[in-house]
């Protein structure tokens, strides 16, 4: 038998789910309520949200929220469709799953670059 | 004589049992919490752009549709935070010679930090526009 | 006039049969009545073609697991009185294995996987029988007990529907009694049973259903001790991957 490749998927799908448990209902509450939040002055909103992606661990945290809920998601897609009995071959499902993740990831380093 | 009948899992496999179909829901967590992550990159996108697009992108959180996908990824990441936590205690094992932990205490303990960290997020968010709009 | 209860059986005679089928039996009711005690009435009264397997009647042996009204049960400590409410009871051979002939199933896949994983203590250099036990204190006993439970009666195997897809797969039993004996304090058997926890075909294939605990009569929780080994193997994978960086073989 060969080893198998899975401990890195999980291990960033893990990461993914306790950040999700932690944080997931109150962030989603969040960004739900935002446009209320923000009524009063929408600018200052703007310029709140600047401030925190100015600095270099606000970009991580963002970073981190995006990330690791990206592979903890498209992780439980993939083992999803096959469960489902989805008649496709392993590989291509594994590069759209797990390279989307890497490929939404980095695009979203490389926004988090450009504030 | 032998002849095994061999019995092939079915495509609906997991409509046939509770267990499997409450295992369906929590893997199907994923599915609203995917779309949720691309909505929180749309809008880092439109903050790339200039305060204009991200007021609009504001704005358009405001739509049905965008606060049903927020009331589904709310109901999912619930789900998902409740049955995550019932397994921690089941992976994350304490138990040497110089520390034990009881699963108990290790399922506890992450119930009370996910409650103070989603809460403690929300809080801060309020407490944070409300004194950004102040000034 | 004594009550009665319909008891669906599942039937499947290689001579005659493409597939399994339905038979309905009456069996007299009664409060201590066990699936098993309906099924041997069954036999030894109304049908003596109809072939199951059972041996000690009280839950050690594990020999008489079979699907109760599609949950993976051992038939003897299965009771009708549990199953009033409903129109009938419904039995069949355990999911996931070949059946050889009505409620009789082959469960050598799940035996095969067993072997695997080298169930048993391994040492380095196995001490001379004059030098007594290996001794473990209550403490180091009580990290692997629960997962020594097991009798192999392969329900946890019927209830994984990841072993259903892939009998590849090692499977709830074959892998929690991996973690048994790599939990004992006298076992120095872990690194070499690794190959087959960090193969897709080991840990891997689970996805933490959790069904094969649920429906364990013993306890054992294999669920748990799985993705236990998902962190071991997990850990083994870093350790590998530095070794490879230091110029180290690939393990």
């Amino acid at each position: 038998m060969r080893r198998s490749h899975e401990p890195v998927a999980w291990s960033l799908f893990g990461a993914g789910g306790m950040l999700l448990a932690f944080i997931g209902p109150g962030l989603v509450l969040t960004t739900a309520l935002l446009p209320w939040l923000a009524a009063d002055d929408p600018q200052a909103t703007h310029a709140a949200i600047g401030a925190l992606l100015a600095h270099p661990l606000g970009k991580l945290l963002v970073l981190a929220c995006v990330a690791l809920p990206l592979f903890h998601t498209l992780h439980r897609i993939y083992h999803g469709l096959h469960d489902l009995h989805l008649p496709a071959p392993r590989l291509p499902l594994q590069l759209l799953c797990y390279g989307g993740a890497t490929l939404l990831s980095a695009v979203t380093g490389w926004w988090l670059l450009q504030v | 004589m032998h002849k095994p009948y061999i019995q092939r899992q079915r495509a609906d496999w997991w409509l046939r049992n509770p267990a499997y179909r409450r295992y369906m829901l929590r893997e199907a967590t994923a599915l609203p919490l995917f779309l949720y992550t691309l909505l929180l990159m749309s809008g880092l996108f439109q903050f790339t752009r200039g305060e204009a697009a991200f007021l609009q992108w504001l704005e358009m959180l405001r739509s049905p549709w965008l606060l049903a996908l927020h009331g589904l990824a709310l109901a999912a990441a619930l789900f998902h935070a409740v049955t995550w936590i019932a397994l921690v205690p089941k992976i994350l094992v304490i138990d040497t010679d110089r520390l034990r932990v009881s699963p108990a205490a290790v399922k506890l303990a992450h119930q009370v930090g996910a409650v103070v960290c989603n809460a403690g997020l929300l809080l801060l968010a309020v407490l944070l526009l409300r004194a950004a709009a102040g000034n | 006039m004594t009550e009665t209860v319909t008891v669906r059986v599942q039937r499947y005679r290689p001579e005659e049969d493409t597939a399994p089928w339905e038979q309905s039996f009456e069996v007299p009711y009664s409060e201590d009545l066990s699936i098993l005690d309906a099924l041997n009435q069954i036999k030894d009264q109304q049908d003596p073609t109809l072939s199951h397997r059972w041996s000690c009647r009280m839950a050690i042996c594990g020999s008489c697991g079979v699907m109760v009204n599609n949950e993976p049960k051992l038939s003897c400590k299965t009771f009708l009185r549990d199953y009033r409410e409903q129109a009938a009871v419904t039995v069949r051979a355990l999911d996931n294995f070949p059946i050889e002939r009505d409620l009789v199933s082959d469960i050598s896949g799940f035996i095969d996987h067993l072997e695997t994983v080298q169930p048993w203590l391994i040492r380095s250099e196995e001490q001379p029988v004059s030098a007594g036990a290996y001794p473990q204190t209550p403490e180091q006993m009580q990290r692997y007990a629960a997962f020594s439970q097991c009798i192999n009666c392969g329900l946890c195997y019927a209830a994984c529907p990841q072993f259903g897809r892939d009998p590849a797969f090692l499977g709830p039993g074959a892998l929690a009694l991996a973690q048994r004996y790599n939990l004992d304090s006298r076992d120095e058997g872990a690194a070499q049973r690794m190959q087959w926890l960090n193969a897709g075909e080991g840990v891997w294939s689970c996805t933490f259903v959790g069904y094969c605990s649920e429906v364990c009569p013993k306890d054992v929780d294999p669920a748990a001790a799985i993705n236990r080994g998902k962190v071991a193997s997990d850990i083994n994978y870093a350790v590998n991957l530095l070794n490879i960086l230091r110029g180290k073989d690939d393990a």
